[in-house]
């Protein structure tokens, strides 16, 4: 009773705080839908036959002596490969991180950056450069050492190759976890241990390591997930080995079987979930150092030789071949026939714009568009997390990890289960959400808010029913009428005008749900007077663009109708109140359930949403760690001196989490560009993705093209953090003090 | 009364596994205009509770806070045309001295003009002028610190709250700012409550004293009324040190008493409403002792001489329990050796009766 009672006075107390019940509803909402609720699908499904039958057919594979061998070959290599990609990685990072924190290494800048350049790249560059290096008709193996490959010798691809591009992929992420650990390792403890007498072996051994097996054993965790999520690579390196991700990859590629990968995608999650759920409430609390904390004041230096060099020649020999990998792959792009012919040619570069102009525009534009969501999903989930007191707050913060931590494959089942078809239960679900929380916050007596209920429902109905009839252009057009007409008397009768213009645009906005087509035709036509070629593929792209930002699904106009009515209500007199929310109601009401709800699977809505979905984290947690670090009196005292909440945000917190703001902007494009597991069942003929374009590349053997589609991608990655960084430089010129605080 | 707390009361819910707090337990408290107010007490007793309670940060559960009669409980912060002072500064880490101080003013849409004199004025109150354009962190901590006071009173607030302003900086310039804010405060007559843990500080500043502890107020008085006639041993203990000898109340008449200590009968002053009869303490000030040659108060024996400078600190045995004595008459520094037995002379007139 007394647990009730509580919820109750939350509910009241945040209702007082609109902005608080505004932003946790908009992110909640978004979280469930496209974050547990395909995952559950995915989960569900791996149950069900395609009768809908309950059914463990794929589960038993694992224990009968047809299938069994089989299906458990590749969990054991799955796990094998991520224990052996974990271990290598985590001793690679640590000998870079070592390197570059305690060695006095020459180029130590230049070191750093390359070992983060894997985390830009696309998703198989590695495996890609590989095996144009060491591959049967690699560079190194055919063209330098002349070697053969005769059916059934040892080459690159399989085991030994997955594993090695693994490491070289994943290891920076260990490298900035140990580097970040080793710079905050307080220098003092292991002066104080060799005052004590302890030799420089016995220090590391009793003090350093201890200190440091936090970050080691979270840094393997990581990498173990990473690797066991990875598609990208075992695609393509992966040989007669075959490893869980790409196993529910081919289920769904070659036999289409959906139940098949859910079921196996659910033996992935296991692990998987199992290790993110271990790293982040048993290793992350046994950190004996704090990780947000600025770097002591003097590092340990190493002085011995026979320490120092074996670490930097270790380090600048993996540098090198980091470096040539990713020469190789510029090269690869440029060359005639790869393994026969290393003469220079553009042929791949014309062939790709030609044929992959709108892919590599699509995923450009697409990432773009989904950064700024991202990001201001991530801001606001962390500003929630971080100032805010609220019960399921620690499942707000799990859930938005949850989106980057799943396997993408996991993650891409579950968008194609829920969104092929209308998800009704998540549609009647989101709009029981909004229904609720406009009635709780409407500050009126029960009769009313139950009577406000009712009837909105009935009108909604109504108008869903007259929509049926009419078409869902015409109710649209519709409420966008009535949205201008309100918004016009508000205007008129009001002094303060802003309302009335927060209508009047919805209005004009839900109207060019339509009208943008005659806008985006006639550019069609022009686009279509272009001779054929790659300006021709690239200009028919654009009229597409330009209707993505108007035609929003329906369900998501109407639940912006509803939240956009109660901040409207909440300021009007209970007379006009209770005519506006209702007939609003009725009209959010038919938006929401009018056509096909949610059906978004080949529009570009699921793959926006599948992008944020993946990049949520780095924004969170670089926010996260951006708000931890401002004393939050800064905030009261701007409170304390007249200004409202919205002007603190806007001139204390905005500038002040700036930096981060700019960080996740950088995480999440890269992300974006780079994604390809969570998205790959996403594509459709109209929307295509440069990861997918470069894997049927592959497939079909053009290597090269599938080179310089990676070369493009590293090269508009690198591009836009050059940009973000020239802006951030011009706009933290001012600032002391505060530098990049990096979300990784 | 210009600022008045009625049987203020704040719990914070239950969170994470911790139970219920409560912080403040029935506050009340009324502060005339340009006094200025100091909440005292140990860590934990509810002072920056109440304060930010004052400020609006907090949300009351119970009791009342009004302001110049009227009741603020449901404003927030903004709106209550107060500033604030706080323990990290929280300046403005973006902003330039100038910017950080005219914030507020840009906030009420004051014009320029109108805003640079004032930022001027309390610059110079503060002795800032020719500071406006450098970053704070181009700035030392005591600068710091007067940015942050010359932010809260350029707003010209009803009231000005201070939560331990000063415990960031070291003891010189502690001892300077401190005289500094109260010169300001009553250069300009502002109402002020300040909140700190350093009994020296409140004793130099205030016009009143509030002592606090567990979330109750232990003692409301002026820094004498304290000192002199402290409410409780835990006051006496946490302002100044107090020897404690117990006694009993063999007359009482209004706040004098006639005690009975080790066999004697002494005239001191008591705590209000003390029946005859009554067992106790005396509150004796170690300066109220000295060691004296001829007969004395109380016999004892040297456990432990200090030597101070400007002082001689002594711990003297006395029937089992122990005394300290100050003495502070350079004439009488004679150092006493450990062991020695002696004889203690004191004040007893200026002793305190109180409840033990």
């Amino acid at each position: 009773m007394l647990a009730i009672k509580r919820r109750m006075q939350e509910f009241s107390l945040i209702g007082r705080d609109p902005v608080l019940a505004l932003s946790l509803i908009i992110s909640a909402l978004f979280l469930f839908a496209f974050i547990v609720f395909p995952i559950a699908q995915t989960v569900w499904s791996g149950f069900f036959n395609k009768e809908g039958q309950f059914s463990l057919t794929y589960f038993a594979r694992y224990f009968d002596s047809y299938y069994g061998p089989v299906s458990r070959q590749i969990f054991l290599d799955t796990l094998t490969m991520g224990v052996l990609t974990a271990s290598g990685g985590t001793i690679l990072g640590f000998i870079f991180a070592y390197t570059i924190v305690r060695c006095r290494v020459p180029g130590k800048n230049f070191l750093h950056v390359l070992a983060l350049v894997p985390t830009v790249s696309p998703p198989f560059a590695i495996a890609l450069s590989t095996i144009l290096l060491f591959g049967r008709n690699g560079l190194v193996t055919k063209g330098i050492l002349n070697m053969r490959f005769p059916p059934g010798s040892n080459d690159v691809y399989g085991m030994d190759g997955l594993v090695f591009v693994q490491i070289i992929t994943f290891f920076s992420v260990a490298y900035l976890i140990l580097r970040a650990m080793l710079e905050r390792l307080d220098p003092s403890m292991e002066e104080a241990a060799r005052s004590m007498g302890a030799g420089k072996a016995h220090i590391f051994r009793t003090v350093t390591l201890p200190l440091l097996i936090p970050g080691i054993a979270g840094s393997f965790l990581l990498l173990f997930v990473e690797a066991l999520a990875d598609l990208g690579n075992p695609l393509f390196i992966a040989g007669n080995v075959t490893v869980l991700s790409a196993q529910i990859f081919l289920a769904i590629a070659g036999e289409y079987d959906y139940q098949k990968a859910s079921a196996l995608a659910f033996v992935l999650l296991i692990p998987t979930l199992v290790v993110f759920l271990v790293q982040r409430y048993y290793v992350s609390r046994r950190s004996y150092i704090s990780v947000t904390g600025k770097p002591t004041g003097g590092l340990i230096e190493e002085k011995e030789g026979w320490i120092r060099w074996p670490f930097i020649i270790v380090t600048y020999l993996v540098s090198g071949l980091i470096v040539i990998l990713y020469v190789a792959i510029i090269y690869g792009s440029f060359s005639k026939a790869w393994g026969i012919d290393y003469s220079f040619s553009l042929e791949w570069w014309k062939q790709m714009f030609q044929r992959g102009i709108e892919s590599i525009l699509d995923t450009t534009f697409l990432s773009i568009l989904a950064t700024p969501i991202a990001v201001l999903l991530g801001m606001i989930v962390a500003f929630l997390v971080v100032r805010k007191q609220f019960s399921g707050k620690q499942a707000l913060d799990f859930t938005s990890n949850l989106g980057g931590a799943v396997p993408g494959t996991i993650l891409g089942i579950g968008f194609v289960l829920a969104f092929s078809t209308p998800p009704w239960f998540l549609v009647v679900f989101m709009y029981v959400v909004l229904f609720l929380f406009t009635l709780g916050i409407l500050k009126t007596s029960i009769v009313e808010k139950v009577t406000t209920g009712i009837v909105g429902t009935l009108l909604g109905i109504g108008f869903f029913l007259g929509g049926s009839q009419i078409g869902l252009v015409l109710l649209t057009y519709f409420i966008a009428i009535l949205s201008l007409g309100f918004g016009i008397y508000l205007i008129l009768t009001r002094p303060k005008k802003k309302n009335g213009i927060k209508l009047i645009s919805f209005g004009i906005y839900a109207a060019f749900h339509t009208l943008i087509e005659y806008v985006a035709q006639p550019l069609m036509r022009a686009a279509n007077t272009i001779p054929e070629g790659t300006w021709k593929n690239a200009a028919t792209q654009f009229p597409d663009y330009v209707q993505v930002f108007f035609k929003l699904p329906h369900t998501i106009l109407g639940c912006v109708l509803m939240i956009l009515i109660v901040t409207i209500a909440l300021q009007e007199k209970p007379a006009f109140r209770r005519i506006l929310v209702p007939l609003f109601m009725g009209g959010s009401f038919a938006l929401i359930f009018g056509g096909k709800p949610l059906a978004l699977v080949g529009t570009p809505y699921i793959i926006l949403a599948a992008f944020a979905v993946r990049s949520l984290p780095a924004s969170v947690r670089s926010g996260v760690a951006s708000l931890q670090q401002i004393d939050p009196s800064i905030e009261e005292a701007s409170s304390i001196m007249g200004a409202d909440a919205q002007y603190t945000f806007r001139k204390v917190t905005l500038p002040l989490i700036m930096p981060a703001i700019l960080a996740g902007l950088i995480f999440s494009f890269t992300r974006h560009m780079t994604s390809l597991s969570a998205i790959i069942f996403l594509v459709s003929a109209k929307w295509r993705i440069v990861t997918a374009s470069i894997l049927s590349e592959w497939e079909q053997g053009g290597i090269s093209m599938a080179a310089a589609y990676s070369t493009i991608i590293i090269v508009f990655v690198l591009i836009a953090i050059g940009i973000l960084y020239l802006v951030s430089g011009k706009m933290l010129r001012r600032r002391g003090g505060i530098d990049i605080t990096w979300g990784a | 009364m210009f600022l008045v707390l009625e049987n203020v009361v704040k719990r914070f819910p239950p969170r994470g596994g911790a139970a219920e707090v409560t912080a403040v337990n029935g506050v009340s408290l009324s502060i005339e205009k340009g006094e200025l107010v100091t909440l005292l007490g140990p860590s934990g007793c509810g002072k920056t509770t109440t304060l930010r309670l004052i400020g609006g940060f907090e949300v009351l559960t119970s009791g009342r806070i009004l302001l110049d009669g009227v009741g603020i409980d449901n404003l927030p912060p903004h709106k209550r045309g107060m500033s604030m002072v706080f323990q990290s500064y929280a300046i403005f880490p973006h902003l330039n001295v100038f910017e950080n101080i005219a914030y507020g003013l840009h906030v009420q849409k004051i014009p320029e003009p109108e805003v640079k004199r004032r930022v001027r004025k309390v610059l110079e109150l503060v002795n800032l002028l020719g500071y406006e354009n450098r970053a704070p962190n181009q700035l030392s901590g005591g600068q710091q610190q007067r940015v942050a006071l010359a932010r809260a009173l350029v707003m010209e607030p009803k009231v000005l709250l201070l939560d331990e302003p000063l415990s960031n900086l070291d003891a010189k310039l502690r001892e300077q700012m401190r005289t500094e804010i109260r010169r300001i405060q009553q250069e300009l007559q502002i109402t002020s409550v300040y909140v700190t843990h350093d009994q020296i500080e409140a004793m130099t500043l205030s016009d009143h004293i509030v002592v606090m502890n567990q979330g109750i107020i232990e003692q409301i008085g002026t820094p004498e009324e304290i000192y002199r006639h402290p409410n409780s041993q835990f006051v006496a203990n946490f302002i100044g040190r107090a020897n404690f000898i117990p006694a009993k109340a063999k007359s009482v008449q209004g706040r004098e008493a006639v005690v009975e200590c080790y066999g004697k009968e002494f005239q001191v002053s008591c705590k209000k409403g003390i029946t005859a009869g009554t067992k106790g303490v005396l509150v004796l000030r170690p300066e109220m002792l000295w060691i004296s040659d001829r007969e004395g108060v109380f016999k004892g024996v040297i456990k432990r001489s200090v030597y101070l400078g400007n002082a001689i600190e002594y711990e003297v045995a006395v029937d089992g329990a122990s005394l300290i004595v100050m003495e502070t008459n350079p004439k009488r520094m004679k150092l006493y050796a450990r062991g020695t037995s002696v004889t203690l002379d004191a004040y007893m007139d200026l002793a305190h009766f109180l409840l033990a």
